[in-house]
């Protein structure tokens, strides 16, 4: 068990994604038997692989102009106020 | 009037003059209410599904354009948007989000004349593989209510399987599509990375999610694919598939076809004899179809499920971030907050699953944790295509049981996260690869459903369907029973 990824360090995790964990010890739990369980990428033998991404060409992509969308998106704001979107204040 | 046919059959019956668009969508509607109640298939039934049916009687009347679908229901997981109503996932972060646009599957099912006859239920965000996560409650499998349908897809599987429907349209991240098709008995392809649009789908892991048909038969999944498939200038990952049209000759055979076994799917721990029982079965079938059958081995997918959960928990943390009730969420007023604690305040709703596919997409491609986790991951999934570009070299199609365990009792798996996950073992392979899959009903053991994946080359959907197709025409399973 001493492989375990530490309390603390999910708890930090948890406190940057801004979630609030309420029921904290099953939530620990889990989430340390699921990061227990990837450790077989330890054996997977794939330190040498080459990383590949998919690439698309440039000229496949759509032309990079702006196209109005033409209808008002602000109404679905929850929290909007004349000109402005409301959003709680930072300290 | 048999709500069972397919979309083929459906589409001869109305061009036949033996119902109409109103009498079919009446009767369905009339199932849903009769059965859902028990199966709890859909989140939300559309309202207007009537009126649109009429239209299109009147359009068939007076010898209009009418498209491909006839009015034919058809159902769609609740993570796909339609403009003015509402997309939950599942959630109650969205329980009331009005998408303002329409996704580009929605927008050709609907110039085809489809009618939308409701949003189906989902694993909350479509995270999990049962419906248990979903936070309206689960779906259940109609062929014993006791069990689960699946998942993420689990109502699409179930309308459809449930005749509510003709056909749904569900999302695959992971298996979210092949699962539930497998538990409930019904067609399920997951399309190759890009040949569907996912402009308007609500992203999880979108580096290889897709959306795709969930039909009575693989006929239908051809069908529909002709319909939501090709290139979209809203989803840049889009391909031109020259508009392929997939029902054609999907009579051919697969005589002389090469068959890979995979050794790593068919030897499992958690493979059940049934489930093994089946699935060599399904080999000699293919067999005196005329195919060659053969063991194979690939390598990395002991590692994908890990593989899998790191690349798509990584994904979803950032995609999730925009769930913070700034930019989308429900009525919960900020004043009197500071600014990060408002956020977790609102996640608060958030569902468990979620939450920890959160923590750990925060966790696993950190400072410090990325070399062991994601970057490893990505590696794997690198590896795993290299190998599945060589396989294919030498063979047409590989095949495994979809799910390598029949469907399970609600409660029964849900405790340990290990081996929940290990469930998606077969199905992550064609999501981290890019490659179509599709799940074709084989059996039914106990009572309950089992189905055999079919994977082949990227684009090859077409190849793909005839060997469904193939299997498919030598089995006879019994009707789903009655509700």
């Amino acid at each position: 068990m001493e492989n375990l990824v530490s309390e603390e360090e999910i708890s930090e995790v948890a406190k940057l994604m801004k979630i609030q964990l309420e029921d904290h010890s099953d939530h620990i739990t889990r989430v340390q038997k699921m990061l227990e369980y990837f450790d077989i990428l330890d054996s997977a033998n794939v330190e040498s692989e080459e990383i590949t991404v998919q690439e698309t060409d440039l000229d496949k992509l759509r032309n990079d102009k702006y196209n109005p969308y033409g209808k008002s998106l602000l109404k679905f704001l929850k929290n909007y106020q004349g000109k402005y979107v409301k959003a709680p204040k930072l300290n | 009037m048999d709500l069972g046919i397919s979309a083929l059959n459906y589409v001869n019956g109305i061009r036949n003059g033996e119902f109409t668009v109103e009498e079919f969508v009446s009767k369905s509607l009339e199932r849903i209410s009769q059965v859902d109640k028990k199966l709890h298939a859909f989140l939300r039934v559309n309202d207007l599904a009537i009126k649109k049916a009429k239209e299109i009687d009147t359009k068939i009347k007076s010898n209009q354009d009418v498209g491909k679908c006839f009015g034919m229901p058809v159902s769609v997981k609740d993570n796909m948007c339609i403009e003015g109503s509402k997309t939950t996932c599942a959630s109650k972060v969205l329980e009331n989000f009005i998408a303002p646009y329409t996704s580009t599957v929605i927008t050709k099912l609907d110039s085809e004349d489809a009618i939308i006859i409701g949003k189906t239920n989902l694993d909350e965000f479509a995270m999990g593989l049962s419906t248990e996560f979903s936070a309206y409650g689960p779906s259940r499998n109609p062929w014993n209510t006791d069990y689960v349908p699946g998942g993420s897809s689990g109502g699409s599987g179930v309308s459809v399987s449930a005749n509510e429907c003709i056909a749904s349209l569900g999302s695959d991240t992971g298996g979210s599509i092949r699962n539930p098709a497998s538990f409930c008995s019904v067609v399920g392809l997951k399309p190759t990375y890009g040949l569907v649009s996912r402009y308007g789908l609500v992203s999880y892991a979108n580096s290889i999610e897709q959306i795709g048909p969930m039909t009575k038969t693989v006929k239908d999944s051809a069908f529909l694919l002709n319909i939501i498939s090709g290139i979209d200038s809203n989803d840049n990952t889009t391909i031109d598939n020259k508009n392929q049209d997939y029902l054609n000759d999907i009579d051919v055979g697969i005589s002389g076809k090469k068959i890979g076994i995979v050794s790593e799917m068919t030897n499992s721990d958690g493979l059940s004899a049934d489930v093994l029982n089946a699935t060599n079965e399904s080999v000699k079938t293919f067999e005196k179809l005329g195919a060659n059958c053969e063991q194979i081995s690939l390598q990395m997918v002991p590692y994908t499920v890990a593989a899998y959960y790191t690349i798509t928990s990584t994904e979803a943390g950032s995609n999730l971030a925009r769930f913070d009730n700034i930019r989308y969420g429900y009525d919960f007023d900020s004043a009197g907050f500071e600014f990060n604690s408002y956020i977790s305040q609102a996640r608060s709703k958030l569902g468990p699953e979620v939450i920890r596919r959160m923590i750990l997409g925060g966790f696993v491609p950190s400072a410090g944790h990325a070399g062991k986790y994601f970057l490893k991951a990505l590696k794997v999934k690198s590896k795993l295509i290299a190998e599945i570009n060589h396989v294919f070299e030498k063979f047409d199609f590989l095949i495994s049981p979809t799910v390598p365990i029949q469907p399970f009792k609600f409660g029964e798996k849900i405790q340990d996260p290990v081996s929940f996950m290990m469930i998606d073992f077969n199905t992550v392979t064609a999501n981290l690869t890019g490659i179509p899959a599709i799940s074709v009903p084989y059996k039914i053991t106990n009572g309950l459903p089992i189905g055999i994946q079919i994977m082949a080359n990227r684009l090859e959907e077409r190849s793909l369907l005839q060997a469904a197709y193939a299997l498919e025409k030598t089995v006879n399973l019994p009707e789903v029973p009655s509700l």
